[in-house]
């Protein structure tokens, strides 16, 4: 049984029941059988006992209370937001976190680290997670199919390893806490390696021509497949043409209603 | 004695007012316009007169710029009920090439729709017609008798309608006048949706939300359906998650971001929701009282 999705309560009670267990003369394997939790944190919970008695069972909250995190002020904010609805200078194509707080730092526009940046992005509604790929192979199942027939080639036509491609989309983001769409926002977004996201972000539906200058920063570095999500290219002949134009760029459309489970992302 | 729920209470009531429509008249059509109010009218057609196949004849109206998930369906369930399915699109329209994009909405709608009805209930010679229309759409439709009247000119007179008193219909009509019926008439968005889960109906799966093709028009969210479609420069149709709450041409018929993929999923969304289905109509946005104005005209 895997306890990782637990909440802390439970997870306190279900350690001070693995020590009654062991205090009635169960093993460890056997306590933790009992609770579902895994051995090393029924010794740990024993320890725990022995060290400081029933108080120290329960497992203490970690980390920083809900609600005090370091919040970026207005003006950072909107500067934030400026720097998102624009290309960066690089040819990076789209910003990451890093590159926001650098461009900030370097333009005197204040200071916020990549992860208060991350965590912004984050209550903006602005991290999608990227999609699970992995498995796709052997799953016997229309989104297997599609990876064994279009996404598989394609990798191998241009030379690249399952993990060497590129995935993103353009999704409407709504920030939760907004109560209509004044807010809504466009959003083009990358995924790259070991998932680090790139994003740009737009009010109006982006047009062929932004889809095109991040093709064409994408391109730069060399043969690429770009699996995306989200986009209707199929209707639109300047890209029809560019991909015409570009062969060492792959592009791969998910398919409509795909069940590409997205997988967690950290912090 | 058992009580009938008050969706029993409708259907009673829609299954003897077609009844009556049959005994009364000489010609009957059912207008078809494969939304989920046709689907319900033609399940109710069925069963009130089970075992044998309605004794009439399903007439839809085309425009040629329905969703091409609609025609397949269409086609579909007219086999299925083992109905003559008669399809009139106005030939003058054809030979102009209407359309809601060069012509616009209004005229799109007048040529191919208005005039198509009142052509085809020339042509045929039907003295009454069934539509499904609701009182709880639109302001003009609320004050529409069950069964109203129509001059030989196809013209609706909403200052002379007959008393409907414990429902009782009084069918008398003068020659070349004809009736449209609404056997639908007493029910809700809500009502069509709960019959259509308890019953098992058949619907577009355009209902059910899922990622489609679309572009945004003056807020309202267009399925691109066809090549047809024009696009502006450099306009890439996103991928939503939509459904229509309402279908009609695919130009003219907006759609809502929503996740409700089943029947469950769309009733609660109906209960939560408190603007009109026919909100993501683009024809009834021409001006106040369009609609009114469209159905003095003949318009459904």
């Amino acid at each position: 049984m895997n306890a990782k999705h637990l909440s802390p309560e439970t997870v306190s009670e279900r350690r001070l029941e693995a020590v009654r267990l062991r205090l009635d003369g169960l093993t460890v394997a056997e306590s933790a059988r009992r609770t579902g939790l895994s051995a090393p944190t029924v010794s740990a919970a024993w320890k725990a006992f022995r060290e400081g008695g029933w108080e120290a069972v329960p497992i203490r909250p970690r980390g920083r209370p809900t609600g005090q995190a370091h919040r970026l002020d207005e003006t950072l904010q909107r500067r934030l937001w400026q720097r998102l609805t624009h290309w960066p200078d690089t040819d990076e194509p789209g910003w990451s976190s890093r590159a926001l707080a650098q461009a900030l730092s370097d333009a005197g526009a204040g200071d916020a680290s990549p992860r208060a940046i991350e965590h912004w992005l984050a209550t903006q509604n602005l991290k999608p997670s990227p999609m699970a790929l992995d498995d796709l192979a052997r799953r016997r199942s229309r989104e297997g199919r599609w990876f064994r027939q279009q996404v598989q080639p394609a990798l191998e036509r241009l030379g690249q390893g399952s993990a060497a491609h590129w995935q993103g989309g353009v999704r409407v983001a709504v920030p939760a806490t907004s109560a209509e769409n004044a807010s809504r926002r466009y959003q083009l977004y990358l995924h790259g390696k070991r998932g680090a996201l790139y994003t740009r972000c737009f009010t109006a539906p982006p047009l062929a021509d932004d889809y095109l200058t991040l093709f064409a920063r994408l391109a730069s570095r060399g043969p690429m497949a770009l699996i995306f999500h989200g986009a209707y290219f199929q209707a639109c002949p300047e890209i029809q043409g560019w991909l015409d134009d570009h062969p060492d760029f792959a592009l791969i459309n998910v398919p409509p209603n795909a069940n590409l489970r997205a997988a967690s992302t950290r912090g | 004695m058992t009580t009938l729920t008050h969706l029993q209470r409708l259907e009673a009531e829609s299954i003897q007012i077609m009844r009556e429509v049959v005994a009364e008249t000489e010609n009957p059509v059912m207008l078809y316009s494969v939304g989920k109010d046709s689907a319900v009218m033609l399940h109710l057609a069925r069963k009130a007169f089970a075992p044998s196949p309605p004794p009439f004849p399903l007439l839809h109206v085309d425009t040629r710029w329905k969703f091409r998930a609609m025609y397949e369906f269409r086609d579909r369930m007219a086999e299925e009920a083992g109905m003559d399915l008669l399809v009139h699109i106005n030939p003058e329209g054809i030979e102009k090439d209407i359309n809601p994009f060069t012509h616009g909405s209004a005229i799109h709608t007048d040529v191919m729709k208005t005039e198509g009805l009142k052509q085809a209930m020339d042509k045929y010679g039907f003295d009454a017609a069934f539509g499904g229309a609701r009182r709880d759409e639109e302001k003009s439709r609320a004050k529409e008798r069950v069964f109203s009247f129509r001059t030989a000119q196809h013209r609706w007179d909403p200052k002379n309608q007959r008393p409907e008193l414990w429902k009782l219909y009084n069918t008398r009509k003068h020659q070349r006048e004809s009736i449209r019926v609404f056997p639908l008439s007493n029910w809700t968005e809500l009502d069509i949706w709960q019959y259509i889960y308890l019953q098992e109906i058949p619907i577009v799966p355009l209902y059910y939300s899922a990622e489609r093709p679309v572009v945004e028009r003056d807020g309202a969210l267009i399925m691109v359906d066809d090549e047809r479609m024009p696009l502006e420069p450099g306009e890439v149709p996103m991928m939503r998650k939509v459904r229509f709450r309402t279908l009609g041409c695919y130009p003219l018929t907006g759609a809502i971001e929503s996740e409700a993929d089943t029947l469950p999923d769309i009733i609660q969304e109906m209960l939560l929701t408190r603007t009109s289905e026919r909100q993501g109509r683009v024809i009834d946005h021409d001006s106040a009282a369009s609609m009114e104005k469209k159905k003095q005209e003949g318009y459904f």
